[in-house]
């Protein structure tokens, strides 16, 4: 077993071992799972659940491998599959991008392998600027500020996802996976 | 800690180009959209967006898995039935009170009540019948001879012996048994009788007329053994000398069974009426 993620050595071996279109694919598999699960209601004991934006998940692994196209076209399409539910058409692909932008921008900057705090707190900043960023563009299309309790909820559950599926996202290749929680 | 120098990021400038050239297509997208007459031309394509992705997920996956929305599209199919039934109950309850005001208004005489017992199903003997019941209610519950049982489907038979704590009930499947019936739909009147593979037979058919394809048949009230209107079952199949008859009391259950009256008319002879006889007493005096 994987130390720290607890993922089976056979799995990360071949993940490792895996091409990053592949994972991309995988990658994408994933937010679209996750996303439409995201799209039922959910209650637990009649207390509705706060659902990560997964979306931003898949930006801030993506981006640490710089910039591609790939990755860039997949981002703009989950945007515009969570505008349907009545946001203004791209505010979440702008979201997306721009925090994809970031992390491409501080993994090239800084080695965050080598910085373990970096490593813990680029996912910590950049997931709060793309909900930072959704809920600007809630509040501008609303015409009014909208409530910031139910962002917050959604900002520590996709930072909880974010912990646990982030391995599904590193599209970095020959390097053995560290850990579950940074990949 | 600071890479040695932004290499991959320099040798991906036409990347970078294209990351900024969509960020500056969504802004652009989002600003196109302050516009009303453009926000109204994308509402059909975000509806038509939500259509199909809310399609997709609704009933969820969990709820599909877990067949929590099988259960609740019964739930609420059961529902729209109760409140259905909830109606017709209404309707019937409206419509016996408006007939018992027209049976008041013509002065008609309707089948008479009487006590009633529920009894249990003891045992089927093997007395002077072949098809009887011994239930557990006799002359002490008030149980006389002449009685007829019915269950929850229809009619199940006569009480033909009664004893202080039990009665023996003549089934209506015995070939000795005779219930005046009638059909439903046509009207047409019958003796049946029990057949030995359980189903009943129509004897004494009318000359005219015939029974129709699954008509219910009904006890006609006549000779006084069974009041009018009770089920007995409906019209299997006839051929050219007789009418088979699906007995319903075979489809519900035989434990139970509610003993009934029959109330017989008297013959005029048994109550002649007074003011005629004291008429004419007081014509002889004169």
């Amino acid at each position: 077993m994987n130390g720290v993620s607890g993922i089976p050595d056979w799995l990360a071996m071949r993940w490792e071992s895996a091409r990053p279109r592949s994972r991309l694919i995988i990658g994408t598999i994933v937010v679209a799972i996750i996303g439409l699960v995201g799209l039922t209601p959910k209650t637990f004991f009649g207390v509705p659940l706060a659902w990560p934006y997964v979306g931003l998940i898949a930006a801030v692994g993506w981006g640490r491998s710089g910039l591609g196209f790939g990755p860039m076209v997949f981002l703009l399409v989950f945007g515009f599959a969570q505008d349907a539910s009545q946001a203004p058409w791209g505010s979440h692909g702008l979201a997306n991008l721009l925090a994809y932008g970031l992390s491409a921008q501080v993994s090239q900057m800084v080695d965050t392998e080598r910085t373990p705090l970096l490593s813990f707190a680029l996912p910590v900043v950049t997931l709060f600027f793309g909900i930072t960023l959704v809920w600007m563009a809630a509040s501008i299309s609303s015409g009014h500020l909208v409530r910031i309790t139910p962002m917050l909820t959604a900002y520590f559950a996709t930072l909880v996802a974010h912990m646990l599926v982030s391995p599904l996202f590193d599209l970095r290749s020959h390097r053995r996976m560290a850990s579950g929680a940074a990949g | 800690m600071p890479r040695a120098s932004g290499k991959g990021y320099r040798q991906r400038p036409l990347r970078r180009y294209g990351f900024f050239i969509a960020i500056a297509g969504l802004l652009a997208l989002l600003l196109l959209q302050t516009s009303p007459r453009l926000s109204e031309g994308v509402e059909p394509i975000r509806t038509a967006a939500s259509d199909q992705l809310f399609h997709v997920t609704r009933p969820s996956l969990i709820d599909r898995i877990s067949g929590v929305s099988a259960k609740e599209r019964q739930i609420l199919e059961l529902e729209a039935r109760v409140r259905e039934l909830a109606q017709y109950k209404a309707l019937a309850l409206t419509m016996a009170e408006r007939m018992e005001v027209y049976e008041d208004i013509l002065n008609m005489q309707g089948e008479p009540g009487g006590a009633e017992v529920t009894a249990r199903i003891m045992a089927e003997t093997d007395g002077p019948f072949a098809e009887a019941l011994l239930a557990n209610a006799g002359a002490t519950n008030g149980v006389q001879e002449g009685y007829y049982a019915e269950n929850d489907r229809g009619l199940v038979g006569r009480v033909v012996q009664v004893g202080n704590r039990s009665s023996r009930i003549l089934k209506v499947t015995d070939f000795n048994s005779r219930v005046p019936v009638m059909g439903e739909a046509s009207g047409l009147r019958a003796i049946m009788f029990g057949g030995r593979d359980g189903l009943g037979r129509l004897t004494d058919l009318p000359e005219q007329g015939d029974f129709l394809p699954n008509e219910r048949i009904l006890t006609s009230g006549e000779g006084g053994l069974f009041p009018r209107g009770v089920v007995v079952g409906h019209v299997r199949g006839k051929t050219e000398k007789e009418v088979r008859v699906d007995l319903s009391m075979l489809t519900g259950q035989l434990s139970y069974v509610r003993l009934k009256p029959t109330i017989t008319v008297p013959t005029p002879e048994a109550f002649p009426v007074e003011t005629e006889v004291a008429d004419l007493g007081e014509e002889d005096g004169s």
